[in-house]
């Protein structure tokens, strides 16, 4: 049969309708990532046009340079930190919320989720003056105490810098992780307790045989987007530490930015991104089997 | 009042017919019922007469001009949802008016069209309501005063009744049958309930696996339906059927025995019999076997249903089982025109009377009706 | 209530209570610390100001806090703006058709919503600046709709797959074209996930650092976030006039979400499904 012209007209109108969405996403997303890829094969500078084919030496370079396996070591440290931290005290709370807590419900979860909305660059110069050596209301309170500060400072001191930069983003975060949990929570049928009560299970049993199962996806998104968000991980590092002291805090975001804008080392920094891009694909592929799962 | 005829229509997906070849005529002024099981292409069927799916083959007709390749706003249709469909964002005044006033009517004109309708539905009173402020009721008739406003030529109904309660099913049921009166309209609607189409329709047609397998006034289906099928749709509960065999045939006479019965019933053949030795089925609706005249067969209750002035009794019969019918146990349904007082394994019976008594072919094909019909 | 469920409820309190102080203190620090002058942010770290000291938001202000303001208020609006549009338009269509390709197309969305801005960097960097549009707002504005768009068009196309198919089919019998269904129906009814949408995007975009600073490099430009990172290195111990500066950028979101919390939570939870 034919095409009906009002068919073709519904064809042009909806191809005019994607477009700009398309147009923007392939020009500014695909279309660049693909570059990336293809500039990882070469050696350029900022401003430089002469590109200078090396094959996969930048990613040969990346292997063999111990500065990317600690910033990958500590993408993975945050990744794994953040998840026990915030997704951990975001079920606690949740829970605390749903089930115990009942006066107060609204004014906790406002406060508590308050920092989520603050940019993380106003949240990074607030902790840098809590940190701070010499004006920080920290080490008041720690000299106050009688207890002596670290010697060379909370950012500062390579072996603790890492965990207060947790503390930064669990400080930030938690408060979105409740709010997830809770959302899953109150999905859960009222129904399905009072018969598990029926049935014998209260309390503590309950909670395992209702109300896990109930969150397990809930709990997976919470989960998977602490991974994104170690993954990208830059604002924080970049304002706080620099990726100092000596590249001891140093993130594979904030290597890249150093790689390509101060080092000029752009084909390096694209190998750097093609990387990052890999696992985040990687990532994002396995919410999607996962989603369709579940 | 203009005619709707379906001429041969076929609909096909990707490897599924939906309408096999379907004609039929709705005569002006006539309320069409179509009915049948879910799946059996009565929805697509009507939806493809509004326009919102596209026939594979085949013209559907208002008043001898072929409209299956219209703009569905063109087609001088208007159909009545089954969720209603009412626009939440609107009033219901500009949920009534929104056809004519896309179609670019004066507002006079739409007003006047709105007031009318309204006054029909007797909703007059809402008017300025958003819908989310109405019951279930309300709502079915502000859709029906929608598809009013627009004075189509004829009106489509989607199963518009199955979201009420019983109470209010039954009310709108009289209210439609009213506004068909009043309007005189020529109304095609589809229904999975058979009450619906016995109550309503001035000619139902009854759909399965996307072909017609009969149309006809309401009675006409019930008393002498052409197969089994429409036998078994029409009428609750469920006609009964027995599976038996012919045993001697005498011209358009014959003898048929049931299993597990020392009895022979001699029918009249209207249609072609299988022959001697031949598989038959004999149906007899619930209130057939309640009587005098017949034959007893002797049983126990299974179950009882008491409706108040009467009931529907469950017997098990022993060996003489119903196939294909309501109760998975092959229990005979029994209507009684009296109270039965409920009791699990008491004597009865029931009486079966040739008379009263439909058969059946192999394929399925009706070859006897009862005599007294 | 018996003895040992008060206790218990005590508890419970006391575990949310902490939490709060916690989340409050470094807040109630920024808010202090911009009415302190500079020698008492030395010399008393821990007690309130002496006096109602404004001059440190003068300070800030006179650095140019407004203009950062306002071009992050252009960027943002014009951003969202752009974000909400297009995703609206094309998630109706890859929900509505049934067309092979659109699977392919939105399976590649889904793709784009994996990508993370560090990921393109360089390029992007080198397209922006190749198309003169570094130091311009437009030239910002286009990446974050960008950027923004896969997660949108995901949000709005599982909205439109629920939304009620028999509403559009009566609009078309009441004679709507396909372009005035979506106008005249669906968009109407879509207020809820618009808001989410925009007020994720707009959360997004009013705090984005990484793309700002390497694209917005002159002062008259730059984004809040930017302008107070430049600022910084710039006034590195006038720690009043920074706290100022944040309480500036700060407040006007803060005051929007406890005003309409119960909408924030609800968008930026929506995540999770």
């Amino acid at each position: 049969m034919s095409q009906s012209p009002s068919r073709m007209l519904d064809r042009w109108m909806s191809a005019g309708m994607l477009a700009p969405a398309l147009l923007l996403v392939g020009v500014l997303v695909l279309i660049p990532s693909v570059l990336a890829v293809v500039g990882s094969f070469y050696e350029f500078g900022i401003t430089s046009q002469n590109w200078v084919f090396v094959g996969l030496s930048n990613y040969a370079r990346a292997m063999a340079d111990p500065v990317f396996w600690t910033a990958l070591k500590n993408n993975i440290f945050l990744i794994i930190g953040s998840i026990i931290t915030q997704v951990g005290l975001g079920t606690l709370f949740a829970a605390l919320l749903d089930r115990g807590v009942r006066r107060g419900n609204t004014f906790y979860r406002t406060i508590i989720f308050m920092p989520v909305i603050i940019s993380s660059i106003a949240v990074a110069f607030v902790w840098i003056l809590i940190f701070d050596p010499n004006v920080g209301p920290l080490n008041a309170v720690i000299k106050g105490i009688g207890l002596t500060p670290p010697r060379l400072g909370w950012l500062g001191d390579p072996n603790i810098s890492l965990y207060m930069l947790l503390v930064i983003a669990a400080w930030q975060n938690v408060g979105f992780q409740m709010v997830l949990v809770l959302a899953g929570l109150q999905a859960i049928p009222k129904e399905l307790y009072e018969a598990a009560a029926l049935d014998g299970a209260k309390g503590w049993r309950a909670f395992v045989h209702i109300t896990l199962p109930g969150i397990r996806n809930v709990l997976m998104v919470g989960t998977l987007i602490c991974i994104i968000g170690g993954l990208k991980v830059f604002d924080l590092v970049f304002v706080t530490t620099g990726g100092g002291p000596a590249n001891a805090t140093q993130v594979i975001g904030s290597y890249t930015y150093l790689q390509a804008f101060t080092l000029g080392n752009m084909g390096y920094a694209d190998a750097l991104s093609v990387i990052l891009l890999v696992v985040a694909l990687g990532f994002g592929w396995l919410q999607l089997t996962l989603s369709r799962r579940g | 009042m203009p005619s709707l005829e379906i001429d041969n229509v076929k609909k096909s997906y990707d490897n599924f017919q939906a309408l096999k070849g379907v004609s039929f005529r709705a005569e002006p002024g006539e309320f069409v019922v179509m009915v049948g099981p879910s799946g059996c292409g009565k929805s697509t069927l009507l939806r493809s007469i509004a326009g919102l799916e596209t026939i594979s083959s085949g013209a559907i007709r208002i008043d001898g001009r072929d409209i299956a390749h219209d703009d569905p706003s063109q087609r001088g249709v208007a159909m009545v949802f089954q969720n209603y469909a009412l626009y939440p964002h609107m009033t219901v005044a500009q949920n009534m008016g929104f056809a004519l006033k896309m179609a670019g009517r004066p507002k006079a004109e739409i007003d006047a069209a709105v007031q009318r309708a309204a006054q029909i539905l007797r909703i007059t009173e809402h008017l300025e309501k958003k819908p989310k402020a109405l019951s279930g009721g309300q709502k079915q008739r502000v859709a029906i005063g929608r598809a009013i406003t627009r004075s189509p030529d004829v009106f489509l109904f989607d199963e518009p009744l199955s979201n009420l309660d019983a109470a209010l099913r039954s009310q709108m049921r009289i209210e439609l049958g009213r506004l068909h009166a009043e309007l005189k309209a020529t109304m095609v609607y589809v229904t999975h309930d058979q009450t619906e189409a016995m109550t309503m329709a001035s000619r139902i047609v009854v759909l399965n696996a996307g072909q017609i397998e009969q149309t006809g006034t309401p009675l006409e289906l019930y008393n002498r339906p052409t197969n089994r099928f429409v036998a078994g749709f029409l009428g609750t509960p469920r006609m009964n059927f027995f599976a038996g065999r012919v045993v001697r045939q005498d011209g358009s006479a014959i003898s048929v025995q049931l299993p597990g019965v020392d009895l022979n019933l001699d029918l009249t053949l209207e249609g072609e019999g299988p022959g001697v030795g031949g598989e038959i089925v004999l149906g007899a609706r619930p209130e057939a076997l309640d009587g005098a005249g017949g034959i007893e067969i002797k049983g126990t209750t299974a179950v009882v249903e008491n409706l108040g002035r009467e009931a529907l009794v469950y017997v098990d019969t022993g060996a003489l089982r119903t196939f294909d019918s309501e109760s998975q146990e092959g229990y005979v349904a029994v209507h009684r025109p009296y109270q039965v007082e409920a009791r699990f394994g008491a004597h009865t019976s029931i009486r079966l009377d040739a008379s009263r008594l439909y058969a059946f072919g192999p394929d399925g094909r009706s070859i006897a009706f009862p005599r007294s019909l | 209530m018996n003895g040992r469920t008060r206790l218990v409820a005590i508890g419970m309190h006391l575990i949310l209570t902490v939490w709060t102080i916690f989340v409050l203190a470094p807040i109630g620090l920024m808010l202090i610390s911009a009415f302190k002058s500079q020698a008492e942010i030395f010399t008393k770290p821990l007690s309130l100001p002496g006096s109602l000291n404004l001059s440190a938001f003068q300070r800030a202000w006179n650095i140019g806090i407004g203009s950062f303001m306002l071009n992050s208020l252009l960027v943002t609006v014009l951003s969202v703006a752009v974000i909400i549009t297009t995703s609206g338009l094309a998630a109706y269509v890859l929900a509505r058709s049934e067309a092979k390709v659109m699977k392919w197309l939105y399976i590649l969305i889904i793709a784009s919503f994996a990508i993370p801005v560090q990921s393109v960097l360089v390029p992007l960097y080198q397209m922006v600046s190749g198309g003169h549009m570094l130091n311009s707002q437009l030239g910002i504005v286009l990446p974050y709709a960008a950027f923004g768009i896969p997660f949108t068009t995901v949000l709005f196309y599982a909205f439109f797959l629920e939304f009620p198919r028999e509403l559009e089919e009566a609009a078309r019998l009441d004679g709507c074209s396909r372009l005035q269904i979506f106008f005249r129906i669906v968009v109407p009814l879509s207020g809820p996930v618009v808001a989410s949408a925009a007020i994720f995007q707009a959360v997004f975009n009013w705090n984005e650092f990484l793309l700002a600073l390497m694209m917005l490099t002159e002062k008259s430009v730059r984004t809040l976030p930017v302008g107070i990172y430049g600022l910084t290195t710039q006034y590195s111990s006038d720690w009043p006039a920074i706290m100022a500066a944040l309480t500036i950028a700060t407040l006007p979101l803060l005051i929007l979400f406890i005003l309409a919390q119960r909408h924030f939570v609800r968008s930026l939870a929506g995540l999770g499904k």
